[in-house]
């Protein structure tokens, strides 16, 4: 499913080049949960970026369901964003002004799909994650475990190859994040491939392996 | 993304900021009600040109004597069309005291070839009373013959025109334009036959003008009163007059030729005389000139109205883009392209121009009447309408433009990433 080889990443710092990534070498099958967990500063955001197409990596080859990402155009990386990966935030990231169903339905919407048919398409969705009842709250309506199910609705709706997790129950309580983690083995439990990047060590023995990231290097 | 969704989400945004969109209309607004009353005003002008002069004898030439007595004759009218280059053939020559008169008439229709009829006529004013008035008004009284209700194409509504023998007998009759008949007396049935005092002296109405709209010979017909020319020498002016001869080609295409003669003749009896001579081609022209020349102001200042309104638009939808990166970063990164970003900032710029343009062409439609009580003619049309509208949209989409444009380069992590 994701196969990296080689990657090195790093930003200018005036003259001088700041190495974020270092030589990083990763892999995830198809139906898999992994965990990176790095402490703060590791360099885990970047590399979640990279695997998430939303920035390039300086040197190295990095495969995406067979698919050459290194090879691949800005534009051409919003479409393998849009129908390869599911996105999800440590602060939810949905639009405040949308309602539930209208920040779900995005991602169809942007591959073309029409209304009616992603609108039904979104409802069974939504019912996986229980919030049928919610359907025309704004996020400001919402508690935090109900906003991060509705990223998680937006995430799995247009059925990605990988979900990918940032710091999922970052901004929930203790119970919301235990809530959500349940959740994320379900989802895996039903075949999907999740990835999920974490500073906690709890959150991250939830999954069914764990990638540790210290200083740019990636320890299996 | 589909442009019905795309058009879903503008919709969307902007009707959950109302107010905002409002606001940076506005220049909008202005921009599109300007250009709308600018067509309005110039297709208005165009037409009141169009309707002066409607009734003008298009082989008329009129010739008068400006520089003598301050008597207030046909250069009243004629002064509005002063200013207009090559619109009046002048003869250059010193100056003499000359008053204009039937010989001199009589001279030109035996002298000057291709000319078809010839009169003579001045313009005073004088107090008239009578009928409704309450106290004595001020009106314009022309002293005319027989021939000018068919030289300037003036139409009875009742009774008959001026007759030779009125003027030869100086008898005491007039004739009024419909505008002073309604005024004096109510309407042109209770005028006609009825008396009329002018300086004190009593006039039988002859008849009444039909509606005209039109200014023949430098003389509104319808605010006039016409009496016979000697009547009007021997009662009102004296011999203080400045009479406007106006004779008429036979062949509109030889007006030119006509006016050179014209010059020729009169330079033989007067030879230290300044005349000016116009014809109404170039009476039309000038007053279409000057509409035109106002017309362009206008356009001028609407388009100054515009790019200042399309700046405001701008300026918004940066602040617009500034404020909604963060969800610009979200739209990024589940998929929506560059395309999608530009299309749909560029349609929310359009869409507010839409809507700052109907609100334009409402506004425009409510500040006619009071533009009209300025005496400002106003012809509202949907062509008008139709092209303050794509004004407006055309102004907001250019400069709407650069922001979109800005917002859709943006990098998603960069913009996700904005608080």
């Amino acid at each position: 499913m994701i196969a990296m080889k080689s990657i090195n990443k790093g930003y200018m710092l005036g003259e001088e080049r700041l190495p974020i990534l270092k030589d990083i070498s990763f892999s995830v099958d198809k139906g898999e949960y992994v965990a990176i967990l790095g402490p703060s500063g590791s360099g885990k955001t970047t590399f979640m970026n990279i695997v998430g197409c939303m920035d390039v990596m300086d040197s190295g080859e990095y495969y995406l369901d067979g698919m050459a990402i290194h090879e691949t155009r800005e534009d051409d990386l919003t479409e393998v964003r849009n129908l390869k990966i599911g996105f999800i935030f440590q602060n939810y990231q949905l639009i405040p002004t949308y309602n539930v169903m209208q920040n779900i339905i995005m991602p169809l919407l942007m591959r073309g799909m029409k209304h009616e048919e992603a609108e039904k398409k979104c409802i069974d969705t939504i019912k996986l994650l229980g919030l049928e009842h919610r359907i025309r709250h704004k996020p400001g309506e919402l508690s935090g475990g109900q906003k991060q199910r509705v990223s998680i609705a937006r995430a799995l709706v247009g059925n990605p190859a990988i979900l990918l997790a940032d710091e999922p129950t970052g901004a929930l309580d203790q119970a919301s994040g235990k809530d959500v983690l349940n959740l994320f083995r379900e989802l895996n439990e039903m075949g999907n491939t999740i990835v999920m990047i974490t500073h906690d060590l709890g959150v991250a023995q939830s999954a069914k392996r764990i990638v540790r990231i210290v200083d740019g290097v990636l320890v299996e | 993304m589909r442009i019905s969704e795309i058009f879903r989400l503008v919709w969307l945004n902007r009707s959950q900021n109302k107010f905002k969109v409002i606001l940076t209309s506005i220049g909008i607004v202005v921009g599109s009600a300007t250009i709308m009353l600018v067509i309005a005003i110039g297709t208005g002008g165009k037409e009141e040109v169009a309707e002066q002069f409607k009734n003008l004898n298009a082989g008329a030439v009129d010739i008068s004597y400006e520089g003598g007595n301050s008597g207030l004759g046909f250069s009243m009218g004629r002064s509005s069309f002063r200013g207009g280059r090559d619109f009046f053939a002048e003869i250059t020559a010193a100056n003499e005291e000359v008053v204009l008169s039937y010989e001199d008439a009589e001279d030109l229709m035996t002298f000057v070839t291709g000319i078809s009829d010839v009169t003579i006529s001045y313009s005073t004013t004088a107090s008239v009373e009578s009928g409704n008035l309450d106290a004595a008004s001020y009106y314009t009284v022309a002293g005319v013959l027989d021939n000018y209700a068919a030289i300037s194409n003036l139409e009875m509504a009742i009774g008959e025109f001026l007759t030779a023998e009125n003027n030869e007998n100086k008898e005491k009759y007039c004739i009024l334009g419909s505008a002073a008949a309604n005024a004096v007396f109510g309407n042109a049935y209770i005028a006609y036959d009825n008396i009329l005092y002018i300086d004190d002296r009593a006039y039988v109405v002859a008849g009444v003008l039909a509606e005209m709209g039109s200014v023949a010979s430098g003389i509104s017909p319808d605010s006039a009163i016409f009496i016979p020319y000697e009547t009007g020498i021997k009662y009102i002016t004296g011999n203080s007059i400045s009479p406007t001869v106006t004779v008429i080609a036979d062949d509109v295409t030889s007006v030119d030729r006509v006016m050179a003669d014209v010059e020729s003749e009169l330079r033989e009896s007067y030879p230290n005389t300044v005349f000016t001579i116009s014809d109404a081609g170039s009476k039309m022209d000038a007053a279409s000139a000057s509409n035109e020349t106002l017309t362009l102001l206008l356009i001028s200042m609407a388009a100054i109205v515009f790019i200042v309104g399309g700046i405001g638009i701008m300026n918004v939808l940066f602040v617009t883009v500034k404020e909604r990166t963060n969800e610009i970063g979200i739209l990024k990164a589940i998929g929506c392209s560059r395309k999608g970003i530009l299309l749909e900032f560029l349609l929310e710029a359009s869409c507010t121009s839409l809507v700052g343009g109907v609100i334009g062409i409402l506004l425009a439609l409510a500040v006619t009447p009071l533009v009209e009580l300025f005496s400002v003619r106003v012809e509202l049309s949907i062509q008008g309408a139709v092209l303050s509208l794509l004004f407006g949209v055309v102004t907001g989409s250019v400069f709407g433009f650069y922001p979109a444009y800005k917002a859709s380069r943006l990098v998603p992590v960069a913009a996700l990433n904005q608080e």
